[in-house]
């Protein structure tokens, strides 16, 4: 290999990181160019420096190692650093993505070194399998946040706030009491995530949030909309499963 | 279940006694009111007084393999009233054969007064009937209550087993790593974490044996758990004491206090970039220790989903151990969330 890898360290715990960086120093494949603290500086690094490698931790504050892969331009080769979360274990087991469980040897280390050389050299893609990582949330049944990011900043959504989401093509457009965000991902992935009790899939391009339900229309025979509690009292076409969905949950 | 005679010998006495007085009412009566002679009323109490007791003991075999509850009302009464009969001819006859050589005259009086003696015998038969089925309920209604008790305490100190926080895996390894980094820059750092370390699993551990500690030592793990925590997070977990010091005698359950620490940081620090203070207060209140922990958190990126495992299994060791509703209240004040705990003393600190 020619040249070194541009390897980027993103861990919230100043000792791991101080450990990582002594165990990078003596490794000739290995240029470090930065070092993050978190999950938001870390989208912004990966997305300015564009590393070959990046060496992430899963639970860090605001967003987590996972959450913030859905929100890279680039992709870069990833090694997971994890102490103990089971659930992420069993995403990692069937994903073959590389991990290291803390603490870790330096040989370990290397050997996770080794295969991400190796994938680079036979150009083996892994972004399908990150993609995949981000879709797991076994344990979690609901989740409860969505992170996003526009041009300029990341926004954490809690699923309380979502007001109804839009399915537009390959994205979805997640309508909040304060704006609107896009974001990659399938009407399927909400309509399996979000808690049934309080999200419902009313038509093929609608999820809504049952407290912001206003009222049910019919407005020809056999169909429907649902008029939401805003301003514009915006109304959303509903299917006949839909319809009959809304009746489960809201008992009438 | 044993005999209640053989068993209980004060149960004995009292039947002895019983049995023992009416004989002595008997005799005094015959001889002194109705002038009977002293050898025939010998012989009357003897073989009813003191024979029949004797005899009758048997009948608690006969209810004690006849329980109530199994057994049919029709053949129930059928099998005492067989039981009965035996006995009674039984009796009868050996009371005959021991009035037999006394009585040189006129044996009419002993033929007129079978009737009354058969009579005599089934009516003995029947009130020990009611006397032993009252002994048995009440031995078993014993031996049940005992049981419970037993069974309670061992349900209890299982639930209370269970309720027991175990050290958070998570929390050793993040601490094993922050370990591993010092034994490269910090030794003597490292060393004194890895003591910090054990100290606070040895307590922890310690647990198994001791539910209730003083909360001196309760707080002395809180702060080794806290510097460990420390260590990893540098200035961003800030903790703060205010403790009144005449409740550092008052009891409290041990490992009680870790969980609520763990969450804080959990909720506080671990999801968020700024400085978190964990606040920590306690008064003392008549005959209730008080502490309340509150700390800071980043309500933007946590929607609190309530109460998790670890407040939930707090509030039923609470419950378990006290015996009180809402001795753990939570309140969460937007960007900080409190807890607050009330542990019940014996006696008023002072």
């Amino acid at each position: 290999m020619s040249e070194k890898l541009q390897t980027l360290i993103i861990e919230d715990e100043e000792l791991a990181r101080n450990l990582l960086r002594s165990y990078l120093k003596d490794q000739p494949d290995i240029e470090i160019i930065g070092e993050c603290e978190n999950g938001f500086d870390g989208v912004k690094a990966i997305n300015e420096k564009k590393p070959d490698l990046v060496f992430l931790d899963i639970q860090m504050p605001k967003i987590t190692g996972f959450e913030m892969i859905e929100l890279l331009d680039h992709i870069p080769q990833i090694i997971f650093t994890t102490a103990y979360d089971q659930y992420a274990l069993k995403a990692f087991e069937l994903n073959a993505v590389d991990y290291l469980l803390k603490p870790f040897s330096k040989e370990r280390m290397q050997k996770a070194i080794e295969k991400v050389v190796h994938h680079i050299q036979h150009n083996e893609n892994n972004i399908e399998k990150l993609e995949e990582l981000t879709n797991f949330r076994p344990g979690e049944e609901h989740i409860d946040r969505v992170v996003v990011k526009d041009r300029h900043k990341i926004h954490i959504i809690t699923v309380d706030k979502i007001r109804y989401i839009e399915s537009l093509d390959d994205y979805v457009m997640i309508y909040t009491h304060d704006g609107r965000h896009m974001k990659q991902k399938t009407m399927k992935y909400f309509e399996t995530y979000l808690d049934p009790k309080n999200f419902i899939r009313i038509h093929r391009s609608f999820i809504v949030q049952v407290d912001n339900i206003a009222e049910i229309q019919q407005y020809e025979k056999e169909s429907y909309v649902v008029i939401l509690k805003d301003k514009d009292k915006t109304k959303l076409k509903v299917s006949k499963t839909g319809y009959k969905k809304i009746k489960e949950v809201l008992h009438f | 279940m044993k005999h209640p005679l053989t068993n209980n010998y004060k149960l004995l006495l009292y039947y002895v006694l019983f049995w023992g007085v009416i004989s002595a009412i008997n005799i005094i009566l015959q001889v002194f009111w109705y002038n009977v002679p002293l050898t025939y009323s010998l012989l009357d109490t003897g073989t009813n007084y003191v024979l029949y007791p004797l005899m009758g003991s048997s009948i608690w075999y006969s209810i004690r393999y006849n329980s109530l509850e199994e057994v049919t009302v029709g053949r129930l009464l059928l099998f005492h009233f067989i039981a009965a009969s035996i006995l009674c001819a039984i009796w009868v006859y050996i009371s005959f054969a021991i009035f037999k050589p006394f009585i040189t005259e006129d044996n009419s009086f002993l033929e007129n007064g079978l009737p009354s003696k058969i009579f005599a015998g089934y009516l003995m038969y029947a009130i020990y009937l009611v006397f032993f089925y009252a002994v048995n309920y009440y031995q078993s209604l014993k031996e049940k209550i005992k049981k419970e008790v037993e069974y309670k305490t061992l349900l209890r100190e299982a639930e209370l087993q269970a309720l027991k926080s175990q050290i958070n895996p998570h929390f050793l390894f993040n601490s094993l790593n922050s370990i591993s980094s010092l034994t490269v820059s910090n030794p003597e750092k490292a060393q004194e974490m890895v003591i910090n370390l054990s100290t606070f699993m040895r307590y922890s551990l310690m647990h198994n044996e001791k539910e209730m500690v003083p909360f001196s030592r309760e707080l002395e793990n809180i702060k080794l758990y806290l510097s460990i925590e420390k260590v990893r997070f540098g200035k961003k977990l800030n903790a703060e004491f205010e403790i009144d010091s005449k409740c550092l005698e008052a009891e409290i359950p041990n490992m009680i206090l870790q969980p609520l620490f763990e969450n804080a940081i959990k909720y506080g620090v671990y999801e968020t970039t700024e400085q978190v203070t964990i606040n920590t207060s306690c008064v003392c209140e008549g005959n209730l220790l008080k502490i309340a922990i509150v700390n800071d958190y980043d309500a933007d990126t946590i929607k609190r989903k309530g109460e998790g495992i670890g407040l939930r299994n707090i509030r039923q060791r609470m419950q378990i151990i006290y015996n009180q509703p809402d001795l753990i209240k939570i309140t969460d004040h937007k960007t900080k969330f409190e807890v607050q705990l009330i542990i019940p003393q014996k006696q008023a600190v002072s």
